[in-house]
């Protein structure tokens, strides 16, 4: 069973608790810089939007990089993870990744990408809005779809 | 060192230094940050007979040590200096991003001292900090300040700023982070102004570490559950805001109404969050770090109004409606939108509009004072336009723009400023709720709810009951409260996350955070501590017992209408209790007993 | 008799107040009356057991009745009575 992040937009509050969350998973401390999703607000409009590595199944970063550390994982379905022992910080990953998804850290000497915290990502938890899921594939857009039915729900009991 | 950053930044706009200082640990440990470290450090540095407006005041950005941290609701910062409006110690509390930013940055806290020759921002990344000339932004609104900065900077600087209201020096004015959060009272924009500083940008990329990283997640996760199960913290305020409380107040008699002559406002309900949520909300906002999200995206689409950006909160909604007679919810929005673009109080000034109306109907000042406007209660266009007249200082706005007590006393009216220590009062009328009267009484920035909310048990039946019309003891609900909050607001949390947790769980996540152990007492301590460090500074600004008093008419004059009918507050029965349980003199004095046990001496 | 309806009340009652001729005599026998009507979501938000919930605030006339005789508080013609969740800002 393959479980997927899914980021809905339209539920962010723009709060970064999931920032939070992330860094402190990997470095016990706080460093927004450290993590691996970034909730974006725009101010004007108080629109936010979380990004964060999207597990490609043709991951640019994974075709890129030169030493096998960018590779699917063997024990957890759906998740390219990174191997820093085999990595040269070569960072051909950052540059391949379309969303900006992977990014190198100087301080770390790290390639910080989303690693689903090994099948328990702390973002999903740590979201008071459901604006982060962490869900079976074959359930990914049933929130989303269902909601969109309850509309029409809604509708049709109004003319029936 | 953990929780705090060990540095504070020093920025004298006089000479143009830049200096880097050592936090003083053993101080934080007593004052926590924020307004406890931020007054301390006034007290400390800036003379008491200062001229607010003169070089010699310092403003001081001061986050908390859980400010930066995933402790729920708790991002928040203070903006600490002495006060324009009245002179008392100027703690002006805000959320957002901008004080976890600072943290990032590396700063317990940024102390500005001296005024700067031309108007100038200050730029912080890290540890590279400079002052830079900011002419071609001065004259800007708040939102296109924040703009232009960071175009200038890192677009994802995070900017507190100043708009037109603070350039004029208007004592009301405000300071703006992130173009919607606001410092908002007592005038801390104004002194910002006189510094000639207009913006501080800010991005940082380093580090808030914690001292206990297992204990810490699980009293974050224990503090979180109990918000979330909370039917205010978890699902009220992100539904409807904090303008849902407008019916309660009207329901119970005690929403001030036309400048305070009445308690009940017959159709406050088209003003209210529900009103809000179905006519106005685009979607609800969080602070940084925050899982209640009361923040309002607001959308007025009325052409005479028409309008985006956020809020109003409750006070601002009842300032410009029930205060001034108006029920239009288009205009009150657009009146906080103006207030926010233009950097000013929304409590401050619907009040003062409010005030004004009430000169002009009883003739004390006409439309030769008024540029021919008819400034009548209820005249939804003229409270608009005086708003936005008080935001650029324009014409009989300049007049308003002084705040309430200022207005009614150059007409010989003072009585009828709605204010205490010349702060305009909130919307909680005390003749219907008697603990809130002792609160704005003895508050020690004047009239001020967020520092002794005994609404919550008063009304709102949070955790524990008191019957409004009793004033049996209110004195020690007061207290509590204000002592509460005192340590809250420096621990970098947000008051809201009391509709759900207390002392036990912000004690738990500040010593896990610090490595300080602070039980609940010493917590509560603190917060004692802090309030009668600002005692201590008001009574060194000539204030006596005399000023812990309401406006007459609150003592007076009946409630005419509404469920609150013939109620007056009752001051006198609480005052001396106060005192006492406070451990003061009956001058309002705090004793030497008192003050050795809370070090102050 | 008046009753008004606010925040998520308002939502379980799809109405934001309602006017009965005939009062009931108690709050007891007007908020079966409502949860009747409006069904489990009130009721639920009413009564824990047969206790007023916590978590409601009834004001008859403006009075929270936690003052007067809670659920026995006697209810006249005239009265209005205000029904809210808990709610909060500031």
């Amino acid at each position: 069973m393959a479980k997927v992040l899914m980021i809905h937009p339209d539920k962010c509050t723009g709060c970064r608790n999931c920032e939070l969350a992330c860094s402190f998973e990997h470095e016990s401390r706080f460093r927004p810089g450290a993590s691996r999703v970034q909730a974006y607000t725009w101010e004007r409009e108080g629109m936010s939007v979380p990004m964060m590595c999207q597990q490609c199944d043709d991951a640019a970063c994974v075709k890129v990089c030169p030493t096998g550390a960018m590779h699917r994982s063997t024990t957890l379905a759906n998740l390219v993870d990174w191997d820093e022992r085999v990595c040269i910080r070569c960072k051909m990953c950052t540059v391949a990744c379309p969303f900006g998804n992977a990014r190198y850290d100087a301080a770390s000497s790290s390639i910080f990408k989303c690693d689903t915290c090994q099948g328990a990502p702390e973002c999903v938890t740590f979201c008071p809005n459901g604006a982060l899921e962490f869900v079976d594939d074959e359930q990914q857009v049933r929130s989303r779809k269902k909601a969109y039915a309850a509309k029409f729900k809604e509708a049709f009991q109004e003319v029936s | 060192m953990f929780g705090w950053t060990g540095t504070t930044l020093r920025v004298d706009l006089t000479k143009g230094t830049i200096t880097r200082e050592a936090t003083d640990l053993e101080l934080a440990h007593d004052y926590l940050g924020a307004r406890g470290m931020g007054g301390k450090i006034m007290i400390d540095e800036v003379a008491p007979d200062t001229d607010a407006l003169s070089p010699a005041n310092k403003l001081i950005f001061s986050p908390g040590p859980l400010t930066g941290t995933f402790a729920p609701s708790a991002g928040r910062f203070e903006v600490v200096t002495k006060a324009p409006l009245n002179n008392v110690i100027a703690g002006s509390n805000s959320g957002g991003a901008f004080g976890p930013e600072l943290k990032y940055a590396g700063y317990d806290a940024l102390i500005i001292e001296g005024k700067a020759a031309k108007p100038v921002y200050l730029w912080i990344k890290n540890d590279e900090v400079e002052i830079r000339d900011a002419s071609a932004v001065w004259g800007h609104t708040t939102p296109d300040t924040t703009d232009l900065v960071r175009a200038e900077t890192d677009e994802d600087a995070k900017v507190a700023c100043i708009g037109p209201a603070g350039e004029h020096l208007s004592p009301i004015a405000n300071i703006m982070n992130e173009m919607h959060r606001a410092a908002g009272r007592s005038g801390v924009g104004a002194v910002m102004g006189s510094k000639n500083l207009k913006a501080i940008a800010v991005f940082g990329t380093g580090a808030v570490t914690v001292a206990d990283p297992d204990r810490f997640k699980a009293a974050v996760m224990k503090a979180r559950k109990l918000i979330q199960a909370h039917p205010v913290g978890g699902t009220g305020l992100k539904a409807y805001g904090t303008d849902v409380l407008v019916n309660i107040l009207n329901q119970t008699g005690a929403l001030p109404t036309r400048n305070y002559q009445d308690g009940y406002f017959p159709t406050a309900d088209k003003t209210g969050g529900e009103s809000l949520a179905a006519k106005q909300l685009v979607r609800p906002k969080g602070c940084f770090s925050c899982i209640i999200s009361c923040g309002r995206v607001t959308k007025v689409d009325n052409p005479a109004y028409a309008g985006y950006g956020e809020g109003p909160e409750y006070e601002s909604a009842w300032a410009f409606g029930a205060d001034c007679g108006i029920d239009d919810l288009d205009a009150i929005t657009k009146a906080n939108f103006l207030c926010n673009e233009h950097g000013i109080d929304t409590i401050s000034l619907g009040s003062t509009i409010a005030c004004a109306m009430e000169l002009f109907e009883l003739g004390v000042i006409t439309a030769k004072d008024t540029d021919g406007v008819q400034l009548t209660f209820g005249n939804v266009p003229a409270m608009v336009e005086m708003t936005r007249k008080a935001c650029t200082g324009e014409g009989f706005g300049a007049k308003l723009a002084q705040g309430s007590y200022r207005l009614a006393e150059s007409y010989g009216h003072p009585e009828l400023s709605m204010t205490c220590k010349k702060q305009e009062t909130p919307a909680y009328d005390p003749r219907g709720v008697q603990g809130i009267g002792l609160n704005y009484a003895t508050n020690n920035r004047g009239g001020d709810h967020v520092r002794g909310y005994t609404i919550a048990i008063e009304v709102l039946q949070n955790g524990a009951v008191m019957d409004p019309r009793v004033t049996e003891g209110k004195a020690d609900l007061d207290i509590t409260f204000q002592n509460l909050t005192g340590a809250l607001d420096s621990a970098g949390a947000c008051l809201f996350s009391t509709f759900g947790i207390g002392a036990g769980e912000l004690a738990e996540m500040l010593s896990a955070v610090t490595g300080v152990e602070y039980s609940v007492d010493e917590f509560m301590k603190i917060g004692e501590r802090i309030w009668n460090q600002e005692r201590l500074w008001n009574l060194k600004q000539g204030y006596t017992t005399d000023d812990d008093a309401l406006p007459k008419r609150l003592l007076t004059e009946p409630i005419k209408t509404g469920p609150a009918k013939g109620e007056v507050n009752h001051l006198d029965k609480m005052l001396p209790e106060y005192y006492q349980l406070r451990g003061w003199d009956e001058k309002g004095v705090p004793t030497k007993a008192k003050l050795k046990e809370l070090s102050l001496a | 008799m008046t009753v008004k309806y606010f925040a998520t009340i308002r939502t379980y009652t799809g109405e934001s107040e309602r006017r009965f001729d005939d009062a009931p005599a108690t709050l007891r026998e007007l908020l079966a009356a409502l949860a009747a009507r409006y069904g489990n979501l009130f009721r639920n938000a009413a009564f824990a057991g047969d206790a007023l919930n916590p978590e409601i605030i009834i004001l008859v006339n403006g009075r929270n009745v936690l003052y007067l005789r809670g659920l026995d508080t006697p209810l006249a013609q005239e009265d209005e009575v205000s029904i809210f969740p808990m709610v909060a800002g500031g």
